[in-house]
């Protein structure tokens, strides 16, 4: 079967991760749930980028001492996007660490998690300084 | 097929764990679930032939996240009760 | 090789680290942004232009390596970034150097007006100024993913450091849409790297160019656009992220407010230029950015004129002008793209100019509700007066700056064909003018409420230094245009 390729399998999870993510952004209320469901989008993200830059039947890409140079370049997966992942990994947990803690101030100044009831109680015409 | 298998595995296990982490109302089960999600994707990420993204993967995204959620449900509350 | 390109970033980001150090010594934090912030206008004016390879990795074919095989030179690998390479050109010095003037006015009326130097605020103005810097220079579009969420999480911070009601709300509500916003352009970018194989703009440009006519690749290449147009449309809060944008500046502090807009410009137009590098041949490129330009300028003067608020209502008037700029690239050629960024230059000074000068109605009177103010004009008449040139800069009247690129724009409106663009133009900016002076009157003219109380008693000299700087700047600006217009259509017609 065609569908079953490591590469493909992968970048259909990275896209139902996004969307599971995108869904949970938009109609979960709880706030925490919702962070978790943008840290989906995050990590849906990446496992996109990663598996662009594989190779099926390659190589990790690290070039070991003994190694044919010509052999490693034909048969090693593409490095570039890993090391972007790295740097956006930390940029998620970052981001994420951030919204725990609006939602920290917020849980103590509103007594809920709730999006609905924290986030939309100001009327958005600007009525009030 | 072997290494087919595994594959299918862990991405059904990641799937499901990000599924149910929306849809509990335990928060902490979430904070958990999320960091089985986190484990998935880094063995995804060793199969996928990026064993040092996969390594950052698994302290952040099992390790680290889980935790500054925990954190953040035990200043706050435990239930969902949206 | 030059060493003072990445100075420009680099010295701002260990400002930040060293402010954030010495938090709580007041006077050491104070000497220091006040000397920061006077150096790095003249280190933008110092450097000279050129490219910066990161680690020294330029491309192959600037190396000169001898006897190297031809399959070798003949492929695409013989031009390939292989580093983050910084590109410092007229536009970019034009921009970081306004920025920087921006920058240093801004910690001047702060430091000046607060008793206590706030070392965080400072670290976040300082890394506000090295991530939009750094998105100017960089001609990799990786790194600009990075600056891009620095810069989102700086603009949070702004927002979390200042004292206004309901600020915590608005900064989550910003960093949720920035957790979809920005992995939405990492994916972009990721496309293009996938059909590229780099993610440097050059290269990336040089392959689009031969694929876009393609019909495999085009619908792959639309895809691409479309999610790092939305990543700019967040960015740089054109529609639908307008709302969201003008809350966002009017929960800073004035002072902070300033630096807030003047990042959301440079974002937008450090964006739009990688766009137009990328995607420039794409058919639907000048439809969709007027499109969108439009729309941000009918819905920001609309939105504005309802406002009570006047901070909400600079913030939105401020958004809306921010389409000027996508107009000129939308219309397209060199003549309509100088006047868009000479646009965004003289948006970025004016409203820097109305957040600081009316910033100081908050602080005699702790409120920004225009139905509770009035008569204000008795207080300090020469401030009122400087204001009141300011909003009719950002209108649109001459001799002011906001005048000169505004007909630019309608001239090259008329020129290419589109009569209509250059009247909405002109009705747009009547519109803001009415929407201007309806405000100023209510805080200045009519007469003052009874109950209206002051906290403080009077303006202090710094802001109204600041508000003189900047307005001479505009009359500069709108009587000298070329001194800006010149090196920017220099660097367009680079791009071409």
């Amino acid at each position: 079967m065609i569908l079953l390729d490591t590469q493909l399998l992968t970048l259909f999870t990275a896209g139902a991760l996004i969307v599971i993510g995108i869904f949970a952004a938009i109609y979960i209320d709880n706030i925490i749930k919702k962070i978790v469901g943008l840290s989906f989008i995050e990590e849906g993200v990446n496992l996109f980028i990663i598996s662009l830059g594989y190779k099926s039947g390659g190589v990790i890409p690290i070039l070991l001492p003994g190694m044919n140079i010509k052999w490693f370049a034909n048969n090693s997966a593409y490095p570039l996007p890993q090391a972007l992942v790295l740097t956006s990994i930390v940029i998620g947990a970052s981001t994420l660490a951030v919204m725990l803690a609006l939602s920290m101030v917020l849980y103590k100044k509103h007594g809920s998690l709730s999006a609905s009831k924290i986030l939309n109680h100001e009327s958005d015409m600007g009525d009030e300084l | 097929m072997y290494e087919l298998i595994i594959l299918i595995i862990i991405i059904i296990v990641t799937l499901l764990s990000a599924i149910l982490a929306l849809v509990r109302t335990d928060l902490l089960e979430v904070a958990i679930l999320s960091g089985i999600t986190g484990l998935g994707i880094a063995l995804l990420f060793q199969l996928l032939l990026a064993p040092d993204v996969a390594l950052t993967q698994a302290i952040v995204g099992a390790g680290i996240i889980p935790v500054f959620l925990a954190l953040a449900i035990k200043k706050t509350t435990r239930v969902d009760d949206g | 090789m030059n060493i003072s390109i990445p100075l420009i970033v680099i010295i701002p980001l260990i400002a930040a680290l060293f402010l954030n150090l010495f938090a709580g010594k007041n006077k050491i934090i104070k000497v220091l942004a006040f000397i920061v912030g006077l150096g790095l206008p003249i280190l933008t004016l110092t450097t000279s232009y050129g490219l910066h390879y990161f680690g020294g990795h330029q491309p192959l074919a600037l190396s000169n390596i001898a006897n190297l095989s031809t399959y070798i030179t003949n492929s695409s690998l013989y031009n390939l970034h292989p580093a983050i390479t910084y590109a410092y050109t007229p536009i970019a010095k034009v921009f970081i150097f306004a920025l920087g003037i921006v920058v240093f006015l801004s910690i001047f009326s702060y430091l000046n007006s607060e008793n206590k130097a706030s070392g965080p605020f400072l670290f976040m103005v300082f890394m506000a100024t090295a991530s939009v810097s750094a998105l100017l220079l960089s001609d990799d579009l990786f790194n600009m993913y990075v600056f891009f969420e620095i810069a989102a999480l700086i603009q949070t911070g702004i927002i979390i450091a200042s004292s206004a009601k309901d600020n915590y709300e608005t900064a989550l509500k910003y960093m949720i849409l920035s957790s979809i916003g920005g992995p939405i352009l990492l994916l972009g970018i990721t496309i293009l790297l996938a059909i590229c194989g780099s993610v440097n703009i050059t290269d990336i440009s040089l392959a689009i160019s031969n694929l876009v006519h393609t019909p495999e690749a085009s619908g792959v290449v639309l895809f691409a656009f479309s999610l790092i147009f939305f990543g700019w449309l967040y960015a740089s809060g054109l529609p639908p992220f307008n709302v969201i944008k003008s809350l966002v500046y009017s929960k800073a502090e004035p002072y902070g407010s300033s630096v807030l807009q003047a990042m959301s410009l440079i974002s937008l137009i450090a964006f739009i230029i990688a766009m137009f590098r990328i995607f420039g041949t794409l058919d639907i490129f000048k439809g969709v950015m007027i499109f969108i330009s439009i729309a941000s300028m009918i819905l920001g003067v609309s939105m504005a004129a309802m406002q009570t608020d006047f901070r909400r209502m600079i913030a939105y008037l401020s958004v809306g002008e921010l389409g000027f700029v996508g107009l000129g690239f939308g219309i397209g050629g060199n003549f309509a793209i100088t006047a868009g960024l000479f646009q965004g230059l003289n948006e970025m000074i004016v409203t820097t100019l109305l957040f600081i000068g009316l910033g100081t109605v908050v602080y005699l009177t702790n409120t920004s509700d225009t139905r509770k103010l009035g008569g204000l004009i008795g207080k300090n008449t020469f401030m009122a007066i400087m204001i009141l040139l300011g909003g009719l800069a950002m209108a649109g009247v001459p001799p002011f700056n906001g005048f000169r690129s505004k007909l630019m724009i309608v001239e090259a409106a008329l020129n290419t064909g589109f009569p209509e663009i250059a009247v909405i133009i002109i009705l747009i900016s009547i519109a803001t003018f009415f929407v201007f002076v309806k405000a100023f009157h209510s805080i200045f003219l009519k007469p003052q409420p009874r109950d209206l109380t002051f906290i403080r008693d009077s303006i202090p000299k710094s802001i109204l230094f600041t508000v003189l700087v900047l307005l001479i700047i505009c009359l500069i600006l709108g009587l000298y245009p070329e001194l800006v217009t010149n090196p920017i259509s220099q660097s367009i017609g680079g791009l071409l």
